[in-house]
């Protein structure tokens, strides 16, 4: 199971129905990219680390671990915004509002990924891929993801077993080598996906399979009061980078 | 390489997700009729997405020393065609999202266009370009590959270009900004999925006949196609 959806599993807030959750995490997302940057994206920012090291109970460094990935894309995206091409000062030179531009571009996709975290680290797949046939995906379509999801474990599993196989036969020695190991390695993934869809078409069919994967659901109920406490919360946000946004421009 | 969670301002990010739908629902139909008319697809289409999932989460030598993963659009769209790839590709960038913190709900839109719409309609259509002139199947399978992975990447650079004109050149300024920081990594890197989804295939061939007969790869002429449909072989 991969980090993140194994920390949600364990999450506090696991029990609650995926729509709290997503009024929260989602409305944070929506108001970092809609609001201005300063101070609207670090008002964002600060509220959604306090909710997930706070109420949401996410470990600091399990969520370290997973924020530093778009962290770090943010950051050499943001660079690119330091530099202008053309103008009067030379082919490349820095831009005028660069630091500007790039500092605003750093406060809103960071807040932005940690409204989207706090989400993934409290909903496992598995509460709300099911849903999401309530919400009008069509069945069939849930259910080739949920097969997805499902299998997807097995085979990063299998992949990096065939990894450290290859690893002790000296198959990563060279960069001939290595190469050769990669497409074994593919090939593997190709092979045992068909092979493991095969084995399970026979194994349903076994049990009455009608096109239709019953999955167990958690029973949860989406709480009023904690979405209405969540939307109050956008709302103050809001509210509070309008105030602030001029005195502190 | 995905655009991050937030990256585009949020015009940019709606227009992505509408100009995305038209493919994304016209895929969900096909693959919803397969699914009904052949409840046992799921299984398969479900590997499929898996596969992909796994494929990207290879990691591929880069020259520079340093490491990428591989778009896997190019062999995705030839073994399963673009319009069923715009369905799992979106399902997977779901994925990676939600599970790894890769790319984002807001950029999934732009994403989805430039990873599972444009690379495959891109290296599935060279693909069928080159095997109707009966270029051998591998010269074929690195060319599909190749343009999968660029195309991705220079839609990429369109669409961060459109977000951040440069303040001196406009568009196309920061389109050559983005373009050539992409080209550096991105050209070794294409040249190196197009060689990887080569020797995935070689063995493919090998050991998988059967899968690739039955999803239409090996079978180019029409009379081949004819004549493994009346086999039962092909099932599309």
């Amino acid at each position: 199971m991969l980090p993140i959806d194994a920390a949600a599993h364990g999450s506090r807030w696991r029990r609650r129905h995926p729509v709290d959750k997503a009024v929260l995490g989602f409305g944070l997302t929506v108001l970092a990219i809609s609001l201005p940057p300063w101070p609207g994206a670090a008002l964002v920012l600060v509220t959604a680390l306090a909710v997930l090291l706070g109420p949401a109970g996410v470990p600091g460094r399990r969520l370290w671990r997973a924020y530093r990935v778009p962290l770090g894309f943010c950051v050499t995206g943001a660079l690119t915004l330091l530099v202008q091409v053309g103008g009067p000062e030379g082919f490349v030179s820095p831009a005028e509002d660069g630091p500007l531009r790039a500092g605003e571009l750093l406060l809103r996709t960071s807040a932005a990924s940690l409204g989207v975290l706090l989400f993934a680290f409290t909903t496992p797949m598995s509460d709300l891929l099911p849903r999401l046939v309530r919400a009008g995906v069509p069945a069939p379509l849930v259910d080739v993801a949920l097969v997805t999801y499902r299998m997807s474990f097995l085979l990063l599993d299998s992949v990096h077993r065939v990894r450290q196989a290859q690893a002790a036969r000296l198959g990563h020695t060279t960069r001939a080598a290595t190469w050769r190991s990669l497409g074994g390695l593919g090939a593997t993934a190709f092979v045992r996906s068909f092979d493991r869809a095969a084995r399970l078409q026979t194994g349903l069919a076994g049990r009455g399979y009608d096109g239709t994967l019953r999955v167990l659901v958690p029973e949860a109920r989406v709480s009023v009061r904690f979405t209405l406490w969540s939307v109050a919360l956008l709302a103050a946000l809001t509210v509070l980078t309008l105030v602030l946004e001029r005195p502190l421009k | 390489m995905h655009i991050a969670e937030g990256f585009l301002p949020p015009a940019h990010a709606v227009a992505w997700g509408v100009a995305s739908a038209p493919f994304v629902v016209h895929g969900a139909r096909s693959l919803t009729r397969e699914v009904r008319e052949h409840p046992e697809s799921t299984l398969l289409l479900g590997a499929s997405g898996a596969f992909a999932f796994v494929l990207s989460a290879l990691k591929l030598p880069s020259v520079t020393g340093s490491c990428s993963h591989p778009t896997g659009t190019g062999l995705g769209a030839v073994l399963f065609r673009p319009p069923v790839m715009a369905v799992l590709g979106t399902i997977t960038l779901l994925f990676q999202a939600l599970l790894l913190a890769h790319g984002g709900l807001t950029t999934l839109g732009a994403n989805v266009f430039s990873m599972a719409i444009v690379g495959p309609w891109a290296g599935y259509g060279v693909y069928r370009l080159l095997r109707r002139y009966d270029v051998p199947l591998m010269v074929s399978v690195f060319s599909a590959a190749f343009v999968a992975d660029l195309s991705t990447y220079c839609v990429t650079s369109v669409q961060l270009a459109l977000a951040f004109p440069d303040p001196g050149s406009g568009f196309l300024g920061a389109l050559g900004k983005f373009g050539s920081i992409f080209a550096v990594t991105q050209i070794p890197l294409a040249v190196s999925e197009g060689l990887l989804t080569v020797l995935v295939m070689r063995m493919l061939v090998q050991s998988s006949r059967g899968e690739l007969t039955r999803l239409g790869v090996l079978v180019t002429s029409a009379t081949g196609r004819k004549r493994a449909e009346s086999a039962g072989a092909v099932s599309r």
